[in-house]
């Protein structure tokens, strides 16, 4: 009994507690992730030249579900084009035109719509070259299924699926990908990935147009303290490309997101079976001390 | 045919669970990946959003969330409670109430994983003959003074520190806390082959502390449910959000009169929540807010009609005599196996065999 009580009391004293001031969001934190959903990196200043290839680079205000400013980087377009997952028919597809600090964009509906896919373009005589990313808006909504199905231009990299809302890539982990020209499954094509750190990686789609990439495992080991909030120390961006030559014309597509740190980082599962079996101890008085058996078969 | 495949209401209902346990822990297999294509996002069950493989999330994230995010911080915004933004709350207690309708709180006892794990807990401990405990008198105490403890857990956990942590009075890692101590959390996300909610997140006090909570009530459970019912539903604060709601649904437990009720206690030792009430009263206070509407009382009742599971008028299921008869040769009321017994009893009379 004493031990249940103290294993109760262990329960509850989160409401007694003493409250220091701290500031965490948590990035597996799954109710949290809402207020900073993946491509949300807050506060974080325009990144760096790590890579050649167009990006577009998504800010969203803290509580703002519906709206973001959307940079383009390495590409000259005008506008850029937001794809939504549902909500009225004629907001499905919307051209936001481009500022000095980027496109300000809404979601589809004010608390509507969650998934949405944004396209910047830039085409010459003879090449087509594409920004592409996805953004959460935190609101409920669709899932991205159809949104992705549908094909929204010629050479195009799909995620096969996108993260989940609350979850991103992460370091270490595999995601698939699919390459599509005119809307059909490109097979053999190569896909190139690039991150905010320095790696870089190559992999070829299979039959069905899929190509398979494992995220590196490339934070810095030490977040460097001060400059950026303890999420964006967590999250760093990364660049799918792959090029197509078709009816004379070269095509170059990027598709741009976040990944965030592997949280096996900063959790220990020592620690965690540690708990596990103090819980288990505390219950074994349970089992020793035997109730005196009244013998219920007596009531039949 | 029905009656072949499930003799038993319980045989019934353990095959629901293995459905079910597969629905709340691997369901994205059939129902999809995206969030947005769970059966819901506001279940009445532990089946834990962590889990990235389940079918649907349970009601206590969406509230832990929506009193954090829309209430706690809209608040501060806008330095009052506005419609709007109790509105999403409504929304997914509405959404709650849609699925809790139909079966009420049998989403306990038929439905939840973690329930089902524990119930499976305690089979394993009355085959290897654990010593069932109880909490009465001359065991672990009144089963009344733990009640109040999912009380407790709901308000304080799902919406009071919720609330403070939008108001910016908390820190920020109290924002959804009762997530951090729910042990389905890591249950679920055990079964599907992840460690990542076992380990405990370092640097970060608050969390580390949450998280050793969690895996201590997930140790004690899995030890403690070998000789104790349903450890962990006894302070489940879903339990008390469902049970506010209990009489709103069609489904319930019907103890009309005691007429013919023999106040044997059977039912009482049958429940796994050791619910005195079952046996010691009728109508409305017999279908206690610790109630699970698992069926055990009413399979166990050895009187004609006096204990019935109801869906509006129709009753489903109607304690008999002769169903009772049947039962106990299976099983004992508190779950004892009885082949086990069969082998004590067949031993007495060869006088001085060993115990089973
Ligand atoms: S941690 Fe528990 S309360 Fe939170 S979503 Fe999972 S099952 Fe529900
Ligand atoms: S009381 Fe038990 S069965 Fe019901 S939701 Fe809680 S853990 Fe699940
Ligand atoms: S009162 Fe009956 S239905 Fe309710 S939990 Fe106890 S045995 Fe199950």
């Amino acid at each position: 009994m004493k031990t249940l009580i103290l294993a109760l009391a262990l329960a509850t004293s989160g409401l007694a507690a003493p409250v220091f001031a701290q500031h965490d969001h948590g990035a597996a934190s799954v109710t949290g992730a809402a207020s900073a959903p993946l491509g949300r990196p807050a506060g974080r200043p325009p990144a760096r030249d790590w890579t050649k290839l167009p990006l577009l680079l998504g800010k969203g205000e803290r509580g703002e579900r519906a709206r973001a400013t959307i940079a383009v980087r390495g590409l000259t377009a005008a506008s850029v084009t937001v794809h939504a997952a549902d909500g009225p028919a004629e907001r499905r597809k919307v051209d936001y035109p481009v500022g000095a600090a980027g496109a300000s964009i809404e979601s589809v509906a004010p608390q509507v719509g969650n998934y949405h896919w944004i396209v910047a373009r830039e085409e010459s005589a003879d090449t087509v070259r594409v920004a592409s990313t996805a953004w959460y808006f935190g609101n409920p909504g669709d899932s991205p299924k159809d949104l992705l199905a549908v094909p929204k231009h010629e050479l195009e990299i799909v995620p096969a699926p996108l993260p989940r809302e609350h979850r991103s890539y992460r370091e270490a982990e595999k995601w698939r990908f699919l390459v599509r020209l005119d809307g059909k499954p490109l097979a053999g094509q190569q896909v190139v990935m690039e991150t905010e750190f320095g790696s870089r990686s190559t992999a070829v789609t299979d039959a069905a147009g899929h190509a398979t990439l494992v995220f590196p495992r490339d934070f810095k080991p030490v977040a460097q303290e001060g400059d950026e909030g303890s999420e964006a120390r967590r999250r760093a961006r990364f660049v799918l490309s792959t090029e197509k030559e078709a009816g004379g014309k070269h095509y170059l597509t990027a598709f741009n997101h976040a990944y965030s740190q592997d949280p096996e980082r900063n959790r220990s599962l020592g620690w965690g079976a540690a708990f596990g079996i103090l819980g288990m101890v505390a219950a074994t008085p349970l089992l020793r001390r035997r109730q005196p058996n009244e013998g219920a078969s007596g009531h039949a | 045919m029905l009656k072949t495949l499930f003799p038993t209401l319980s045989r019934f209902r353990f095959a629901v669970q293995v459905l079910m346990l597969f629905v709340t822990v691997y369901g994205s297999i059939v129902v999809g990946h995206y969030a947005a294509d769970k059966i819901t996002g506001a279940l009445p069950a532990l089946s834990c959003a962590y889990d990235q493989m389940n079918g649907g999330y349970c009601v206590l994230v969406p509230t832990q969330h929506q009193v954090h995010h829309r209430i706690g911080q809209a608040m501060v915004q806008a330095q009052q409670v506005t419609f709007q933004m109790v509105l999403p709350l409504l929304l997914t207690f509405l959404t709650f109430f849609a699925f809790f309708f139909v079966i009420g709180k049998a989403f306990c006892g038929w439905v939840c994983p973690l329930g089902t794990l524990q119930e499976w807990i305690g089979k394993i401990g009355r085959r290897f003959g654990i010593g069932l405990r109880r909490f009465e008198k001359g065991d672990l105490g009144e089963v009344k003074r733990v009640r109040p403890v999912k009380w407790l857990l709901l308000l304080g956990l799902v919406f009071l520190l919720p609330l403070l942590t939008g108001l910016g009075v908390t820190p920020h890692a109290l924002g959804n806390p009762f997530c951090d101590i729910c042990p389905s959390r890591v249950a679920t996300t055990l079964l599907t082959g992840n460690t990542e909610e076992l380990a405990l997140r370092i640097g970060d006090d608050w969390k580390f502390g949450l998280g050793a909570v969690a895996n201590t009530l997930i140790g004690f459970m899995l030890v403690g449910g070998l000789a104790l019912r349903l450890p962990f539903c006894r302070i489940c604060p879903l339990l008390a959000f469902n049970s506010v709601f209990q009489r709103l649904s069609p489904l319930r437990l019907a103890k009309p009169t005691r007429d013919n009720c023999g106040s044997c206690r059977i039912c009482t030792e049958a429940c796994p929540m050791d619910i005195p009430e079952i046996s010691t009263h009728s109508g409305r206070k017999a279908y206690n807010e610790d109630c699970t509407l698992c069926g055990r009382c009413a399979e166990y009742c050895p009187q004609d009609g006096v204990i019935k599971l109801k869906w509006g008028p129709f009753a489903l299921f109607s304690s008999s005599r002769e169903y009772y008869k049947a039962k106990v040769k299976g099983e004992l009321p508190d779950g004892t196996v009885k082949p086990l017994k069969f082998v004590k009893n067949a031993a007495k009379p060869a006088a001085g065999a060993a115990d089973a």
